[in-house]
């Protein structure tokens, strides 16, 4: 089976488990203690509001007819059953309702967050992925010299600093003490000049955005730099031990050579593994950085509906956090079967 | 057979520097190998055999090093020691250097086959590219003329249909189909002499005999010389010429295939001929060697066998008996390190036999003795 068939294969798969995300946070966010027509409306509201606003929301229904109906609108297609022929109706789109505390779609609103949480995690793992590597390749080359041993005490501290305590120590530093780097807030690359105050032109929004970002991706980005260098390094070290790399050497192959092909390619296995888990659990998980820099990113959002049992919200962000699991786990495993040929061809190794 | 040999080794010496001490797992071999000829290094699995084969090109792995020895390969010096002014041993200038072994000898001209088809060939790159790649760095030779070389050489050595199979992956190969990739890309950079380091272990046996014919027919017709290491006396009947068989990091009998089979001169040699099954044999009646070999770290004093020698003698627990020919005159060379050749005057034949320890002598099928066992460590009386 060649690498094509697999991908394939591997995005089919994901149908069901997708199916199964929408139902498990539906009837999960259904099971929330507390009503969130009460937190509406306040204190006292009347019968007949309440009354209303159930309406309004769909929630006077039976559980199963609003399941049904919710799967019916985040699915990109849906046939609905009819009395004449053809005897179905094809519903499309994704709809994942209206957010009851914001009163815009929760499609809207993901769509306007999701972006400031790409921009940081990819800035992050940019910046991790790129010390990282080298940093491991050379630790491991360097075993047990000075080399080494720096590297392994800068990762080891990178690994045991909670990330929360770094940006706010870079904010003592560089924002209040030093005055260099803004404290709060991302502005997108792409953001329209005219709405950013001290922009004039393209430019300007291009190096405010890489100002902006230079503290965030560093507090988010450490952890992931100091987990990558250790794997990295044990994961070359295990490779240079192996038995096809004695018969390169055995071959008069450059060591050079050998770090960088024999030995390197097949040591990123475990470095994939890792990346594609942290990054999907990071597109969920920057809550902290985007509180610390007062970021409005997604992981604030899921926040703000959770405090105000936002139904459509929490059900909205919960499922993206699915997808973007899917999404990662499927998108590791077709690295992973580009660089070992054994994965896509199926075949359990002896 | 021509008078220089291809290789000699003098005295090696490799020794690991362990946190519970020193482990000399080769203590001072000597042998020869001749051009054209398949030399084979016996012994039970930590005699050293592996750790002589990778001193030969100098690939013995921390806290592995050679310490001490003499290793010509076409006269030039792999390894030569001297006295340094202070009188440590010290490598000597003349010695190969590290860039000139890796240009010049490793796989140029002293080509490796390893123990494990399974792991010696990269999993993710494709065994054509690999092939492909050591033929260009050993063979003056462009992509293209290499890659020509590598299918021609995997047709050789029996795999159907080599250009497609150039471009598969060596999880798609058979453990014996990827033993032949390795003998392949041996032979495919043409060396003067191949090390196979137990290289049909790892295989079952008929898929051992197919590759042993092949590798004795492409000896033939290629005239590369091989170290061919085992501990199996069966695949040594099978191909080599000469024998070395080592014990406890040294070689305690050397001769011509044929000699050694009808005329051991070491009773450690008799054990393992003993030890071979024979179509007449039943499972029960297989007589292996009894008790474990010690280990290289405190190696036992005198002979190093004499704990587990059914022939053991007391002067055999005091003093060491080094290797030494033992041939009758006009017969060829035949050494031996045990006393109870006439070459040796030790008075063996005087001192009284030594009482084997409980649980490392032979067993009843070899010493006819069922109590053995059951005397306690009892040493020279
Ligand atoms: S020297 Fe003694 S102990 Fe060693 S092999 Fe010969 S008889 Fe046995």
């Amino acid at each position: 089976m060649g690498i094509g068939r697999y991908t394939i294969r591997r995005i089919l798969q994901t149908i069901p488990v997708l199916v199964g995300i929408v139902t498990i946070t539906f009837f999960l966010t259904d099971a929330i203690p507390g009503d969130p027509v009460q937190i509406m409306l306040g204190p006292s509201p009347s019968a007949r509001d309440i009354e209303l606003v159930r309406a309004k929301y769909g929630l006077d229904k039976p559980l199963w007819v609003r399941y049904i109906n919710y799967l019916a609108d985040v699915s990109p297609i849906w046939l609905w059953p009819k009395a004449t022929f053809p005897f179905v109706e094809l519903q499309t789109g994704v709809d994942l309702g209206k957010s009851i505390y914001y009163s815009v779609p929760v499609t809207q609103k993901i769509m306007e967050r999701l972006p400031v949480t790409l921009l940081l995690v990819a800035s992050a793992f940019v910046f991790a992925i790129v010390t990282a590597i080298p940093l491991g390749v050379l630790s491991a080359k360097r075993r047990n010299k000075p080399t080494d041993h720096v590297a392994r005490v800068v990762s080891l501290i990178g690994v045991s600093t909670p990330s929360f305590w770094i940006g706010l120590m870079l904010i003592i530093v560089f924002a209040y003490h030093l005055d260099v780097l803004p404290a709060t807030g991302l502005i997108l690359p792409w953001a329209n000049p005219a709405e950013v105050s001290g922009a004039e032109n393209r430019i300007h929004i291009l190096m405010l955005s890489f100002i902006h970002l230079i503290m965030p991706t560093i507090t988010l980005g450490t952890l992931q730099m100091a987990a990558i260098t250790r794997i990295e390094r044990s994961s070359m070290l295990e490779n240079l031990s192996e038995e096809y790399v004695r018969l390169a050497r055995a071959y008069g192959v450059r060591e050079r050579t050998i770090l960088r092909k024999h030995a390197f390619r097949p040591a990123q296995l475990p470095i994939i593994t890792i990346i594609g888990l942290n990054l999907t659990a990071a597109l969920g998980g920057s809550v902290l950085t985007e509180v610390v820099f007062n970021i409005n990113g997604m992981g604030r959002l899921i926040i703000t509906a959770i405090n105000n049992q936002d139904y459509p919200l929490v059900m909205g962000t919960t499922i993206y956090y699915g997808m973007v699991f899917v999404i990662g786990v499927i998108v590791t495993d077709i690295s992973y079967a580009y660089i070992d040929p054994r994965v896509s061809y199926g075949e359990a190794e002896a | 057979m021509s008078s220089e040999p291809l290789l000699q080794v003098r005295n090696l010496t490799t020794q690991f520097f362990t946190e519970e001490g020193t482990v000399r797992a080769v203590d001072g071999i000597s042998f020869d190998v001749y051009e054209g000829e398949i030399a084979g290094i016996v012994g039970e699995s930590g005699a050293g055999k592996s750790v002589a084969a990778q001193s030969i090109v100098r690939l013995v792995e921390e806290p592995g090093e050679i310490v001490d020895g003499e290793v010509y390969f076409k006269g030039e010096p792999i390894v030569e020691f001297e006295e340094d002014d202070d009188g440590d041993l010290a490598p000597t200038d003349a010695m190969l250097t590290n860039e000139e072994m890796r240009r010049n000898i490793r796989g140029r001209e002293i080509a490796i086959i390893f123990q494990d088809p399974m792991e010696s060939l990269n999993p993710v790159y494709t065994v054509g590219g690999q092939l492909r790649e050591f033929i260009e760095i050993n063979r003056e030779v462009g992509t293209s003329e290499a890659k020509a070389i590598a299918v021609d050489m995997l047709r050789e050595v029996g795999i159907p249909d080599p250009e497609s199979r150039y471009d598969e992956y060596p999880h798609q190969f058979s453990g014996g189909m990827r033993q032949r990739v390795l003998i392949a890309m041996a032979l495919a950079c043409e060396p003067s002499l191949i090390i196979a380091d137990e290289p049909t272990t790892a295989l079952d046996v008929t898929v051992e005999a197919q590759i042993l014919e092949l590798v004795d027919e492409l000896q033939e017709k290629y005239g590369t010389s091989f170290i061919w290491v085992t501990h199996d006396m069966g695949v040594v009947a099978e191909i080599c010429d000469r024998v070395n068989v080592m014990y406890l990091g040294e070689v305690v009998e050397q001769a011509e295939v044929d000699d050694l089979f009808h005329d051991s001169h070491h009773p450690y040699t008799e054990a393992l001929l003993a030890s071979l099954p024979r179509p007449d044999q039943t499972v029960e009646e297989l007589n292996p060697i009894e008790g474990v070999m010690p280990e290289a770290i405190n190696p036992p004093s005198g002979c190093r066998f004499h704990p587990r020698c059914p022939e053991a003698r007391e002067v055999c627990a005091r003093i060491h008996p080094d290797n030494r020919d033992v041939s009758e005159a006009g017969e060829r060379t035949h050494r031996a390190a045990c006393f109870r050749n006439d070459a040796f005057d030790v008075g063996y034949d005087e001192s009284p036999p030594l009482e084997m320890t409980a649980g490392s002598g032979f067993s009843a099928g070899l010493t006819g003795e069922t109590d053995a066992e059951a005397e306690s460590g009892g040493e020279a009386e």
